[in-house]
C-alpha cells in the first residue's frame, strides 16, 4: 500500500468510526442480534466487518446505550440487542448533529 | 463444526476471563447463523478447503478477541498529554537534582573525571526508573481513573495549564527567550538598563577606594583582622570590570542602532556567562590556592595559619561550584540555541 492510500485509508476509517455507531444505533430501534444486525446494516449499504460490529455492541450497552437479552430462536439462544431509553436520547442528538455537519458539508462543497 | 469450535476455543483463550462464555455464545451464534446462510446459498455444506478459507477470513483468534477488551492502550488519549507533560517535567527537574548534586558532590570531594563519568553513565538508568514509576502511575489512573474521577482531581493543579480547569491568569509570564514574538521593549526600558549598568560600572570603579560601599560598617572591622586579600583578587576584580564595560558597550551598542525593542538574545546571555567564567577561572588558578594571606606571617602563622588554610579551601569550592552551575546552565543555554536554530531551519523548508 502506497503512503497516500495508506493516509487515504486512515483517514476513511476515521471517518467511518463516527458513522458506524450512528448506524447501528439507527437500525436497532427495532430489535436485532448479532448476524441479523450485520446483514439488515450490509442491505441498507453499510457494510460491517464482524469484529468491529459485534465487540461495539458490546460497548455500546456498556455505555448504557443498548439493552440485550439472550432468547432462543430457531433452536438457538441468540442475543438480541435494541436501543434504550438512553440510547435513543443520545441517537436523536447525534442525528441531529450528524444533519447539521452534512449540511455543513454540501454547502462547503 | 470442529474447525469453527476449535477457533472458538482459540478466541476465548485471550478473551477477558470474566465474560469470555458469554462472547463465546455469541459468537457462536451468530457465526452459526452465518454459516446456515452460506450454505443455504449454495445448497451444500462447505468443503473442507471453504471451511478453512471461511474460518481465515474471520480474522486470528488473538486479533478478534483483542477488539473485545475493555482497555486497548495502557494511557489512553485523554490522559495522555498530561502524561507527556508530567513525564518531561519530572524528568527535566531530576536531571538538573542530579546534575547539580553530583556537580557539588565532585566538587567539594575533589573527584576527578572517573566520578563525572560515572554519574553521567548511571543518568540513563535514573531516566529510565523514573519514566517507568510515572508511566505505571498513569497507567493505573487511565485504568482505574474513569470509575472513580473524585480521586485523581489532583491531578489537574498538577498538569496546571494542560486540564480543563486552566484559567488565563495562571499562564506563564512573557520571558526575554520569548524574544522573537514578545511585546517589543520600550526606549524609555532600554534608555534604564544603561544608566543602570553605568551606575553599577561607576559602583565597581569606586569600591576599592571605598571600602564601606561594599562591606558597610564590616570595612573597618575588616581593615583590623590579621587577613588580607591576595593579589589575585586584583586580577579578579579587574577582570570584572572589564566584563562589565563589555556589557555596557553592547548596551551601548544596541540602543545606538535602534535595537533596542529586541529583547536580549540567547547568544548575548550566552557570551555573557562564557565571559563570568574568566574572573572566576582566575581565582581557582590562583597561585597555591591562596586567595586570603595573613598580613603578618611571621608572627601570625602558628595562631591563625589553620583558619587561613580553611578559609582558603572553602571559598576555593563554593567558586568551584559556582563554576560548575555556571557551565551547565552554559550549556543547557548552547543546547537551547541549537534546538531553536534546528526548529527554526526545519520550519523554513
Amino acid at each position: 500500500m502506497t503512503l497516500t492510500e495508506n493516509l487515504f485509508e486512515n483517514l476513511r476509517l476515521e471517518l467511518r468510526r463516527g458513522c458506524l455507531t450512528l448506524a447501528v444505533l439507527a437500525q436497532l430501534k427495532e430489535e436485532h442480534y448479532g448476524y441479523t444486525l450485520r446483514k439488515a446494516l450490509a442491505a441498507h449499504g453499510m457494510e460491517i466487518d464482524e469484529n468491529t460490529l459485534y465487540p461495539l455492541l458490546r460497548r455500546l450497552e456498556a455505555q448504557g446505550m443498548l439493552t440485550s437479552e439472550w432468547r432462543e430462536e430457531d433452536k438457538r439462544n441468540k442475543r438480541f440487542y435494541r436501543l434504550s431509553a438512553d440510547g435513543q436520547e443520545i441517537f436523536v442528538r447525534l442525528l441531529k448533529e450528524w444533519n447539521e455537519i452534512n449540511t455543513a458539508i454540501a454547502n462547503l462543497l | 463444526m470442529e474447525l469453527l469450535d476449535r477457533y472458538l476455543k482459540a478466541v476465548r483463550r485471550h478473551l477477558p476471563w470474566l465474560r469470555q462464555d458469554d462472547i463465546i455464545a455469541e459468537m457462536r451464534a451468530n457465526l452459526e447463523a452465518q454459516l446456515e446462510d452460506k450454505q443455504a446459498e449454495l445448497g451444500r455444506p462447505l468443503t473442507a478447503e471453504e471451511t478453512e478459507a471461511w474460518v481465515k477470513q474471520l480474522g486470528s483468534p488473538l486479533a478478534v478477541a483483542a477488539r473485545y477488551q475493555r482497555q486497548q492502550y495502557l494511557i489512553g488519549p485523554a490522559l495522555f498529554p498530561i502524561y507527556s507533560y508530567v513525564l518531561r517535567l519530572v524528568l527535566t527537574w531530576l536531571t538538573v537534582i542530579y546534575v547539580v548534586a553530583n556537580a557539588v558532590t565532585i566538587a567539594v570531594s575533589n573527584q576527578g573525571g572517573a566520578k563525572v563519568l560515572e554519574a553521567a553513565l548511571r543518568l540513563p538508568s535514573i531516566w529510565l526508573i523514573n519514566a517507568g514509576i510515572v508511566t505505571l502511575i498513569f497507567a493505573a489512573i487511565e485504568l482505574f481513573g474513569p470509575r472513580s474521577p473524585e480521586k485523581f482531581r489532583g491531578l489537574e493543579a498538577m498538569a496546571g495549564p494542560m486540564t480543563a480547569s486552566w484559567s488565563p491568569l495562571d499562564l506563564p509570564t512573557l520571558g526575554e527567550s520569548d524574544g522573537d514574538w514578545a511585546k517589543p521593549r520600550s526606549f524609555i526600558r532600554a534608555l534604564l538598563e544603561v544608566f543602570a549598568g553605568g551606575l553599577f560600572l561607576g559602583w565597581l570603579l569606586l569600591v576599592p577606594h571605598y571600602p564601606y560601599l561594599l562591606f558597610g560598617p564590616g570595612a573597618w572591622y575588616l581593615q583590623s583582622l590579621p587577613y588580607q586579600l591576595a593579589p589575585v583578587w586584583w586580577t579578579f576584580y579587574w577582570l570584572v570590570v572589564v566584563v562589565n564595560i563589555f556589557e555596557l558597550g553592547w548596551k551601548v551598542v544596541v540602543l545606538a542602532r535602534g535595537a533596542w525593542q529586541r529583547p536580549p538574545n540567547c547568544t548575548r546571555h550566552l557570551v555573557m556567562h562564557a565571559l563570568s567564567l574568566v574572573p572566576l577561572s582566575v581565582l581557582l588558578a590562583a597561585p597555591h590556592h591562596a586567595l586570603f594571606l595573613l598580613k603578618n606571617p611571621a608572627a601570625d602563622a602558628a595562631k591563625y595559619g589553620a583558619t587561613v588554610a580553611s578559609a582558603n579551601s572553602g571559598v576555593l569550592k563554593g567558586v568551584a561550584v559556582v563554576v560548575a552551575i555556571i557551565v551547565l546552565q552554559l550549556l543547557w543555554g548552547m543546547g537551547r540555541v541549537s534546538l531553536d536554530a534546528y526548529r527554526k531551519r526545519q520550519a523554513a523548508k
